[in-house]
């Protein structure tokens, strides 16, 4: 019963939000906090069942399967604590914007439908879910209105579609070919299926994870979707929605495939998951390098989004147990991260009136200390600093990568790693380090309810940093349930033949050496304090709120790489929307919805087969 | 003395003192022969620390809680760092290996940069910029060397490549690793931020950069951070290339003794010593690079070495 109700508070409550709101603002936002706060408490009570049950009311006579194991758990509590964080940093952020029902609605709403593409266990509800999350997706990316919002929404929904299609194509065609579309009987029955089939299926699942999951040369919707979306919204694209697709390549290649056949897959030099850690590969150090060049908070996350994804598909396809280990801690990391930064950017709109521009910021960390820590973390998480998450993850995938010798993907790993450094440090400090203009002297820290989820993350990244044997001991039991090696996991970190990892010894040493450092800074003289216009400038006075350098922070670099950079594939696409655009028009002028000339066209036509007939008498 | 899993407090207290000691007598040495270069007389060679001593009692001023901490931050990653360095035979923590070391490496630079960020002074901010810049520059070739001697030895571990190359030979003399090596040597400047690779701290330029708002104790911690970082650079090149405390095996009779760790420190250091006088060298005679010069150099000969050096460790192996 547990699992029907789980999806019914969620879809339901997502209802009982929208008909609350036109009672009272008030009950609406609580009740909206309430029933997230439900479906975390629900889903942490799931922890460790396997369960599988079968409805007989499902869509077209077919069952409704609904299952939970733990992979599904493990990206379910993702998903429903970034949905309640980011409901809890709506209530402030939102709050003097229009349509508010609407969009504390579609946001339970989208929850809710991927919650139910993880806990179903058949083809067709998977697909149902999707379709109504990639809808109400693009119903919240463009929300805020206005052109770009609008073409982010129209550029994310048509590559969608074209992967739903092809994701379409798939079940239809494993119909007519097993006759069944639950999960578990597939898995089974897909063994003695042949290998071009099996490769057919794959390509055409794969094309839509992609595309969610925005891999090179698939992406270019992200970087627009992921700046245009309120930021909360941004927070949960992000960190979940978009690892939805990461959850579909798990459901194929490993619960339904499984690893014999996908070993199997392999034509001469060139093997299906070979060809998944190129595109991880060039995923890593286009977008790294494209998100140095870019001047939006928002942008650089989206781009660094794009990024992280890379490391995930590295370790996923790779196929071995560290490299499972170190994809799906990945995924998790990412998730806490990322959605730290958002919320982090979204508070920085939220004081200066909208501002995401990094040229014009600066100094903030005076103002806003809370904040600048959540970014510092989460900065240092994304570049995967020692004693934060993402270095665990990232350890795992480079030690997989070089010990499998395959040292030109883990130079793009590392590539794309030192890239984030450069971004990530103009990200904070174009932000809160510097000046602070004049503008911005009066501004405040955000409000509680926005610095709550800001502490709580931040608080995450180091937790799983420290003692990142909590979540790997969960992610063991995954990478035994999808048929890999156990793995010899402590508290703080792996053992393992070919090297060890224990972050707690890292973590003391940093510790002990710094504290000793402090004391001995402490031991000399007394620093004063001075203000920020107390600075060296060679004798001269300091010119108010312009001696800061953010503008073109990395200019020779960016004059180096930009020409190597251009973003071709979003080009063509472009090119090809012109095309088809250019094409209908064309059309346009012949199907012109007049009556009249639909009437000459018929006439027309009728004198030409009366000619051809008193011509040539055919009939 | 040990505690429980086998971590020698000697040797964490030791290892650390060393590398200081090491690292700021590399600082007098540096003044003192590029003044003989120049057919100067130069200051003594312990004027570094006469320096840190009267930098730490003289007024600085603050700019902030992040100006603090950061300038802690690098100090303490310095330290870390030598802590997972083998100094000889001493190598008081190994967990994560060379993966672990490329990424505490971060620290210092990344508790550098917060600290000048915060000084609001754009002197300081180009010159952080420049040190990225740069780094990212000689991060290119130094990654695919690192990868080249990790997929030779196929380790992870520094300790394990020290002590295969005592039994087979430095890395430096063996086919497979000499491009990496080269290629290593040639980016070392650019690591240790000398000529014609000082476009960070550019005196004349940018008013030291980074360094613009230290003084006082900020400018004796950013000092002897600064002495550090030499001692890294350089310990990582002989223990990656040159075989660590490894000489010809003549540490093979008094192997597991006290004195094999002394001699190893004594041979470590020498070996240091003479990489550093070849750098001192270059570093005497050519003029700066612009950043862009020198990312572009950096991009060219260095990589193409260490891009074809692990092609021929793939390839061999």
């Amino acid at each position: 019963m547990t699992l029907e109700l789980l999806l019914i508070v969620a879809f339901g409550g997502a209802f009982l939000t929208y008909f609350l709101g036109k009672i009272s603002p008030k009950l609406r936002n609580s009740f909206a906090v309430i029933n997230a706060l439900a479906l975390v408490v629900m889903t942490a009570c799931l922890y460790g069942q396997t369960v599988e049950k079968t409805l007989h009311f499902g869509f077209l006579g077919m069952p409704f399967v609904l299952r939970i194991n733990m992979l599904s758990w493990f990206f379910a509590i993702t998903i429903v604590g970034i949905g309640l964080l980011s409901i809890i940093y709506s209530l402030k952020y939102i709050e003097n914007e229009k349509r508010l029902d609407y969009y504390y609605f579609t946001t339970l709403f989208i929850n809710a439908s991927m919650l139910g593409t993880i806990i179903c266990g058949d083809l067709v509800s998977f697909f149902i879910f999707w379709e109504m999350m990639s809808w109400s997706t693009y119903l919240l990316i463009s929300y805020k209105g206005g052109d770009k919002a609008l073409f982010a929404g129209i550029k994310y929904i048509i590559m969608s579609i074209i992967g739903s299609l092809a994701m379409l194509i798939g079940i239809i065609s494993l119909y007519t070919h097993f006759g069944t579309l639950e999960i578990s009987t597939l898995a089974v029955q897909i063994q003695g299926a042949s290998l071009n089939y099996i490769l057919f299926i794959l390509i055409m699942f794969s094309a839509a994870f992609i595309i969610i999951n925005a891999f090179w040369p698939l992406h270019t919707w992200l970087p627009d979707a992921h700046a245009e979306a309120v930021s909360p919204f941004s927070s949960i694209l992000s960190a979940v929605l978009v690892r939805k697709g990461m959850y579909g390549l798990y459901l194929f290649m490993y619960m339904i495939l499984g690893l014999n056949i996908l070993n199997k897959l392999k034509f001469g030099f060139i093997s299906f998951t070979g060809v998944f850690c190129w595109i991880g590969a060039i995923t890593i150090v286009f977008a790294a390098l494209t998100a140095l060049l870019q001047n939006d908070s928002k942008r650089i996350l989206a781009w660094s989004t794009v990024g992280q994804g890379g490391y995930m598909i590295l370790g996923v396809a790779f196929a071995t147990t560290l490299g499972m280990a170190g994809g799906t801690f990945h995924i998790l990391n990412h998730c806490i991260y990322i959605g730290l930064l958002f919320f982090v950017a979204g508070a920085i709109e939220y004081r200066t009136g909208g501002i995401r521009d990094l040229d014009s910021l600066g100094g903030l960390i005076k103002k806003m200390p809370i904040t600048f820590i959540g970014g510092l973390v989460g900065i240092l998480g994304l570049i995967g600093m020692p004693l934060t998450n993402g270095f665990v993850s990232k350890w795992l995938i480079y030690k997989t990568l070089i010990l499998g010798n395959r040292p030109f993907l883990a130079f793009a790993a590392f590539l794309g790693t030192w890239g984030t450094i450069l971004y990530g440090y103009k990200f904070i400090h174009n932000i809160f380090l510097g000046q602070l203009p004049e503008k911005y002297k009066d501004i405040k820290e955000v409000p509680f309810t926005m610095r709550l989820p800001i502490i709580i993350l931040t608080v995450l990244v180091f937790l799983f940093g420290i003692l990142p044997g909590i979540p790997l001991k969960m992610i063991n039991i995954i990478g035994v349930s999808l048929g890999f090696e156990s793995l010899n996991v402590s508290l703080g970190g792996i053992t393992s033949d070919s090297g060890t990892l224990n972050t707690i010894n890292i973590f003391a040493g940093i510790l002990v050496a710094g504290i000793i450092i402090w004391l001995i800074f402490k031991a000399g003289r007394k620093a004063p304090k001075v203000n920020q216009y107390d600075s060296y400038a060679a004798g001269a006075a300091i010119p108010k709120g312009k001696y800061h350098y953010t503008v073109n922070f990395y200019n020779p670099l960016e004059r180096m790489i930009t020409p190597y950079l251009k973003d071709f594939v979003d080009a063509f696409y472009i090119k090809i929307t012109e095309w088809i655009q250019n094409l209908c028009n064309s059309v346009r002028r012949v199907y012109t919805g007049y009556v009249s000339n639909y009437v000459m066209y018929i006439v027309l036509f009728l004198a030409f087969l009366i000619f051809v007939q008193l011509k040539w008498s055919l009939w | 003395m040990s505690i429980s899993n086998g971590v020698n407090i000697w040797e964490i207290i030791l290892s650390p003192l060393i590398a200081l000691i090491i690292g700021i007598f590399f600082l007098g040495l540096a003044r003192k022969i590029i003044a003989r270069i120049h057919w100067r007389y130069g200051p003594p060679i312990t004027q570094p620390v006469i320096d840190i001593i009267r930098m730490f009692s003289q007024k600085g001023i603050s700019h902030g809680f992040i100006f603090d901490i950061g300038i802690i931050l690098s100090l303490t990653g310095s330290f870390i760092v030598i802590l997972f360095l083998p100094l000889g035979k001493m190598c008081p923590l190994s967990s994560g290996g060379l993966l672990a070391i490329l990424y505490l490496m971060l620290l210092a630079p990344l508790g550098i940069a917060l600290s000048s960020g915060e000084a609001a002074n754009p002197n300081s901010s180009i010159g952080i910029s420049r040190k990225f810049l740069l780094a990212l520059g000689y991060e290119v070739p130094l990654l695919l060397i690192l990868l080249a001697v990790m997929t030779h030895y196929n380790t992870i571990s520094l300790i394990e490549i020290v002590r295969i190359q005592s039994t087979t030979g430095w890395s430096f003399g063996s086919l497979p690793l000499l491009l990496s090596g080269i290629a290593y040597f040639l980016i070392l400047p650019a690591i240790l931020g000398i000529r014609p690779f000082e476009v960070v701290g550019a005196a004349q330029e940018i008013s030291s950069g980074p360094n613009a708002e230290f003084g006082g104790k900020f400018l004796a911690f950013s000092t002897i951070q600064h002495a550090l970082h030499e001692f890294i650079g350089i310990s990582l090149f002989v223990n990656l290339f040159l075989g660590g405390w490894g000489l010809f095996g003549i540490l093979e009779p008094i192997t597991n003794t006290v004195w094999s760790v002394i001699f190893g420190i004594i041979i470590f250091f020498i070996k240091m010593l003479i990489v550093f006088i070849v750098e001192l060298f270059i570093n005497a005679v050519f003029p700066r690079f612009r950043i862009e010069q020198a990312v572009r150099y950096l991009w060219k000969w260095p990589t193409l070495f260490a891009f074809i050096g692990l092609i021929v460790v793939v390839v061999v192996k």
